[in-house]
């Protein structure tokens, strides 16, 4: 039996969000060819200036792929065109608790096949990228994105890139280039500090780069289209949060503590380009909260009181997606907050700003200095914000193979979270999904025992 | 001068400097550190340029994992296990902090937290074009106060322009050791002990340059190449391996080589530009082919190696080999070498992508892989 499906057919949201994930391609394809919208590229949570222009879609390259679903999966898409998700999730529901042993095993093909599908992708794509000539020495997550946009990049008009302290990354995004030269490269160049004028400096290079999206889309940038925006999103940092600190860290969870992960693993990857369409991405993940506390407040869900929380990052770049269901059988729950340490779930700051702008660029700053930024003293602090905001009962360090940015504070972490959280932790090492889970296994297994007492 | 020797004199020449009150400021970045700005406050620049070996490598994983860039790992060995020959690293008074790359970042944060160095910053914008030339500016102001506060003096701008045309002259001068044809292991050994002595060192080029102007050679034997990618710093044995396998390489395009001393100003521009801050952001301005820059670095640099190879072919009609040494998890050279050698294949150019690491184990791989690159080329 799944140890998923059960619980994640009792989510309408996470239906719906784990649809547009991996059966994005046709909507993309409608998009780009009947509706003649310009496909943006984007990764990381960098893609909100692009959803102030009608006609620019961003999207994360994988959604642009044919995956490898059940035919089950698409019925239901078709279904809930008809009878909305709402509906499809309580028959899938009514299904399940009927206990008709055929339909309940094809529900459950139907979740683990959408989980299973998604891993087989990237790691096809970390395949594709390695035969196209990035060297095996870089991480995970960058492998990836090269496989995505050698398969992929013919069908956009540019690639949208921020630069951050990752060095790998900025080459990355320069090499882009080198796949296709007709696409047109976008860029914001984020001062590494805030000193002097570089507030300004930082607005006007986000004011360049939109007018390079203005040549791309035809239409002229819109200050109320942009706020607008903006004010989404804050909501959709707001219920990302909510998920991460109000259930995450409760006593009461809606769903089995794997479930749970699985959903936070879903936010962190479909965060990055909100699904393509953020009105309907926020809508989900509101509803999402809402059906989270609908359940909690029935006493749908579990007791989890007696579950270990534990931090499990960074898993942006990479991580082996078994980690939470390992954690889950030796009686811990796995929580996923990179977004949040990397302080990209902060609000963009624009009930006090009267400039978009400005308040996009406070926001992208705020993130260099405190999250992402190029400091490791600042980025542990980061680390330790979030495991004493959840009150986690250990942490363990995804150290992705490859990474030279974030994977090397592990020293200073570990020495922080023991002189000022007292709590375990542990790194293990990861390179390809699948490759290394007798380890990990092992190694969370001698973690999770520390961690119990 | 052997390695040791050299050590050892550098070690004395230190210690002297800081008998007469000079303070030692080190990096470990390879580019656009304004190394002028600390010498015109009586700072001396140490850069950070000496290769490593499984033991410094091994040293560094308390810190770091294993997956860094091979330079930066051995750095921090060096200063976890300081070898006899490299006791000098306790004169260092300050560590620049910069961004030149993330190891950068992370390895001089290290050797500051664990070392008990104190720290400066020092970072670059990532892009070239008006904003980026005016945060520059604002790091080198910001850096301009922090050595300040060091010294308890304001540095004049007169004393920064002394500097600059010092250092500027002392460039020149590695150019024209440059020019000479002379086998490039001799040539590099020269340009590294310079490099580590700053313009101090200026006679001692305008020795060697006397001195072997009427021994320059030329041999048809000889395989000639260009070395591009990271440079080959002290204590390394690369270059041998590629004169070892009938090699010679007559240009080095790295960071220790033509990208430090090709940065140069003429005199039209040292004396149209009065303030010497200005100077320096123009150097950085025209520093097209810095690796830490974006967007188009990829594409300035397959059109320099493309110049260079152009201007061999018509003195000596024949195509340069390229060598593009490639240090482990070197970010910023690893990530474009596939294209890198497609796009100048596809101009008639050979490349070898030489990814190394400093483990003595390699060594023979290494020999093998030369000599069969050399053979390919003519």
């Amino acid at each position: 039996m799944s140890l998923y499906a059960d619980e994640i057919i009792r989510f309408s949201s996470v239906l719906k969000m784990s649809y547009n994930l991996i059966a994005g391609r046709d909507e993309l394809k409608r998009m780009k060819l009947r509706e003649k919208k310009h496909l943006i590229s984007v990764a990381l949570p960098f893609s909100d200036l692009i959803f102030g222009f009608p006609n620019l879609v961003p999207v994360f390259p994988i959604r642009m792929h044919i995956f490898k679903i059940s035919k089950y999966l698409s019925y239901l898409g078709s279904a809930s065109s008809f009878f909305g998700w709402d509906n499809v999730s309580k028959f899938l529901g009514f299904i399940k608790n009927a206990g008709i042993e055929e339909i309940s095993k094809i529900i459950d093909e139907i979740i683990d096949d959408v989980i299973e599908t998604l891993n087989q992708k990237y790691n096809e794509m970390y395949d594709i990228g390695v035969e196209r000539g990035i060297s095996t020495d870089f991480c995970f997550g960058l492998k990836t994105l090269v496989g995505m946009h050698v398969t992929k990049m013919k069908n956009v008009s540019a690639t949208m890139n921020y630069t951050i302290r990752c060095s790998a990354w900025n080459k990355y995004s320069e090499s882009l280039k080198s796949i296709d030269s007709n696409v047109k490269d976008i860029w914001v160049d984020i001062p590494p500090r805030n000193i002097g004028n570089s507030m300004e400096l930082l607005e006007d290079n986000i004011k360049s780069a939109i007018h390079e999206l203005e040549k791309l889309s035809g239409h002229s940038y819109s200050d109320s289209a942009l706020r607008e925006h903006f004010k989404l999103t804050n909501q959709i940092r707001r219920d990302y949060k909510n998920i991460i600190y109000e259930i995450g860290a409760s006593d009461f969870y809606p769903c089995n503590p794997a479930t749970f992960s699985e959903i936070l693993a879903l936010l962190s990857i479909s965060f990055q380009d909100y699904n393509s369409n953020a009105k309907r991405y926020a809508e989900n993940i509101h509803q999402m909260i809402n059906e989270m506390r609908e359940r909690i407040r029935k006493g749908l869900g579990m007791d989890v009181s007696k579950y270990k929380k534990i931090l499990v990052t960074p898993m942006f770049g990479g991580w082996e997606p078994k980690t939470h269901e390992i954690i889950y059988r030796l009686g811990g729950r796995a929580l996923y907050a990179d977004w949040d340490v990397l302080r990209l779930l902060d609000d963009i700051p624009i009930t006090n700003k009267t400039d978009p702008i400005e308040a996009y660029a406070d926001f992208i700053m705020n993130a260099t200095e405190n999250g992402i930024g190029c400091d490791n003293n600042v980025l542990t602090d980061s680390y330790m914000r979030v495991a004493k905001k959840l009150s986690a009962d250990g942490l363990v360090f995804n150290q992705l193979f490859g990474c030279h940015s974030i994977s090397n504070c592990y020293r200073l972490l570990k020495e922080k979270i023991r002189r000022n959280l007292e709590i375990p932790s542990m790194y293990y090492t990861f390179n390809r999904i699948g490759e290394n889970v007798e380890q990990v296994s092992t190694r969370l297994g001698a973690f999770m025992e520390m961690v119990n007492g | 001068m052997d390695l040791n020797n050299l050590l050892m004199e550098f070690s004395l020449f230190l210690k002297l400097k800081k008998q007469e009150g000079c303070k030692v400021a080190s990096f470990l970045a390879h580019d656009n550190i304004p190394e002028e700005l600390l010498d015109a406050a009586g700072v001396f620049p140490l850069r950070l340029m000496f290769g490593g070996n499984d033991e410094l490598m091994n040293m560094s994983h308390d810190y770091l994992p294993p997956s860094t860039c091979a330079f930066t790992q051995s750095m921090i060995g060096l200063f976890s296990l300081k070898p006899s020959q490299y006791q000098f690293l306790d004169l260092i008074d300050y560590f620049i902090v910069s961004n030149h790359c993330v190891s950068d970042i992370c390895g001089s944060e290290i050797i500051t937290k664990y070392f008990n160095i104190p720290r400066l910053n020092f970072y670059l914008p990532y892009t070239k074009n008006q904003n980026s030339l005016k945060y520059f500016k604002l790091e080198l102001i910001d850096f301009k106060e922090q050595i300040e506060k060091i010294i308890d003096k304001e540095i004049a701008d007169e004393d920064l322009l002394k500097s600059i045309k010092k250092y500027n002259n002392f460039k020149l001068k590695l150019l024209e050791l440059n020019s000479l044809n002379l086998i490039g292991s001799k040539k590099l050994q020269i340009i590294q002990t310079a490099m580590l002595y700053g313009p101090n060192s200026i006679e001692m080029i305008s020795e060697f340059i006397e001195k072997n102007k009427q021994n320059q050679q030329k041999s048809k034997h000889i395989k000639n190449v260009i070395l591009t990618g990271c440079s080959i710093f002290l204590n390394d044995n690369i270059i041998e391996l590629i004169e070892d396998a009938g090699g010679n390489v007559v240009f080095f395009d790295t960071w220790i080589g033509n990208q430090y001393y090709s940065q140069t100003f003429d005199n039209e521009t040292l004396n149209s530009i009065s303030n010497p801050y200005d100077l320096l952001v123009e150097r950085f301005k025209r520093n097209r082919l810095s690796d830490h820059s974006i967007p188009n670095f990829l594409e300035y640099k397959v059109t320099r190696i493309e110049e260079i190879n152009r201007i061999y072919k018509e003195r000596e009609d024949q195509d340069l080999g390229v060598i593009n040494h490639i240090i482990k998890f070197c970010d910023h050279f690893s990530m474009h070498s596939t294209y890198f050698k497609e796009k100048l294949q596809k101009k008639g150019i050979q490349v070898l992508n030489l990814e190394r690491d400093y483990s003595r184990a390699n060594r023979g791989q290494l020999s093998t892989r030369i000599e069969a690159f050399l053979e390919m080329i003519n």
